[in-house]
């Protein structure tokens, strides 16, 4: 655990390195709106945010919306995908997440909207119902200032088109073969360490150390070899999953 | 008798050396192949999305014929970069400057073809109404898309490699298994950011 912990911290520190803009790693208060750009007001955040923490509750699939008056120069595909690879949205393995970008339209700059899916929204989601999505649901009600609707059509589509696909008990056993395997291994453990520890006392005129301090160690092995338990709460979001992007998706602009 | 004593904490120590070592020297070997497979893997994908984009001319090149048969220059240029790009064969196990370079101009062709097409067919505003062609178009613009983010994610997976590879002291051990350098993408222009397709 400790070594995959330090790959881990090496592997972000090399992400970190060579992503020139800290936009794309992740918030330090994990969320699913980012409402850079000001657009919603708070109850529509929090409709928001309540909608989408319930569907990567539910569902395990995470949808990210991230309006900004500021796309730093990249293509808001590119964006969009830097994002959601860079916070990690979706689970990993199952790579269902969703980033939605918008860029409000200006009076020198178009406004602009991407979907990106993950690679486990692909085959779902395709690149054409994307562009269909933007182009029949988003960009007429962008154009009459109805932003929360446009976004909020969209998550419901999306939901809509990947519900029954990920679910959060197959998820969670996704999760449960690694803990059948730590059983094991402790079960293991105790055995192999009493056998040791009986033996101990058997050849050795010293000292025989106290049944305790075995299975302290025991136990102190485990903390090292386990110790991956998902936490969620109830309510509110958990965090994010670490899922991956590949470009897929469509953006639009007007 | 301490004598004795001395030599066998000498070989002891030697023989924990030596053992340690080879330990190094094996695990140092793993790291790099596993690296070395991450390359394979992530040119495999690169391969994939371009693969992608050559699936989906024919049908583009037949819809556009059926709107804008004149543009027969503009269409057998497509065909043919696509041919020439499909013909190109990189070995996986050896990503070198050469042969990336090869792959790199026979795609990087098919791509000016390509937009050279689309260019064309904005004066066929039937075809541009035609809802095959957008979806054509929708996909296209999403494989660019793929075929930019594959390169980068490519060229970061074999950074870490060369990385890890030309430092000291695994510099060795991969100089003693003949493991190389990868070569990586070139950043032109248009490839570090997504190339915007426009119809």
């Amino acid at each position: 655990m400790k070594r995959i912990l330090l790959i881990f911290t090496l592997l972000v520190a090399a992400f970190l390195s060579f992503a020139d803009d800290s936009v794309f790693s992740p918030p330090a208060v994990p969320t699913l709106v980012a409402d850079n750009a000001n657009v919603f007001t708070n109850g529509q955040r929090m409709a928001l945010a309540n909608k989408l923490n319930t569907i990567s509750r539910e569902t395990s699939t995470q949808i990210l919306v991230y309006t900004t008056t500021d796309l730093l120069g990249y293509g808001i595909a590119d964006f969009g995908q830097r994002l959601g690879e860079g916070w990690g949205i979706g689970q990993k393995g199952f790579d269902n997440g969703i980033v939605i970008v918008y860029k409000p339209k200006t009076d020198s700059t178009s406004g602009e909207v991407t979907i990106q899916t993950g690679y486990g929204i692909e085959p779902l989601i395709p690149d054409a119902t994307c562009k269909r999505i933007i182009n029949q649901e988003m960009i007429p009600n962008f154009q009459q200032g109805l932003e929360y609707k446009a976004i909020d059509d969209a998550i419901d589509i999306c939901f809509s088109l990947t519900k029954g696909e990920f679910t959060a008990d197959e998820y969670s056993n996704f999760g449960e073969d690694s803990s059948v395997g730590s059983i094991i291994v402790l079960i293991l453990l105790l055995l192999v360490g009493y056998v040791l520890y009986a033996a101990y006392g058997q050849f050795t005129i010293g000292r025989r150390p106290s049944f305790f301090s075995y299975l302290w160690f025991v136990l102190s092995l485990i903390g090292h070899s386990s110790g991956s338990g998902r936490s969620g709460s109830s309510s509110g979001f958990g965090g994010y999953g670490g899922g991956h992007f590949g470009g897929g998706g469509a953006s639009g602009r007007w | 008798m301490k004598t004795k004593g001395c030599l066998i904490a000498v070989v002891a120590v030697v023989l924990i050396g030596i053992f340690s070592v080879v330990v190094w020297y094996i695990k140092t070997g793993n790291k790099i192949v596993r690296l070395d497979e991450g390359v394979a893997e992530s040119w495999a994908q690169v391969e994939n999305v371009y693969q992608r984009r050559a699936d989906l001319i024919p049908n583009l090149v037949a819809t556009v014929k059926g709107y804008a048969e004149h543009e027969k220059t503009a269409l057998t240029d497509v065909v043919e970069a696509r041919a020439k790009a499909s013909s190109v064969n990189v070995n996986p196990e050896k990503l070198d400057a050469q042969s990336l370079q090869q792959f790199e101009q026979a795609q990087g062709n098919l791509s000016s073809a390509l937009s050279r097409l689309l260019v064309v067919v904005e004066r066929y505003p039937d075809l541009k109404a035609n809802q095959n062609f957008s979806e054509l178009q929708a996909q296209l613009e999403g494989t660019e898309n793929r075929i930019a983010v594959e390169r980068r994610k490519f060229n970061e997976v074999a950074r870490e490699y060369n990385t890890y590879i030309r430092q000291f002291p695994a510099s060795i051990v991969a100089n003693s298994r003949g493991f190389e350098k990868k070569a990586y993408f070139e950043a032109q222009a248009g490839s570090e950011k997504a190339p915007e397709v426009k119809f």
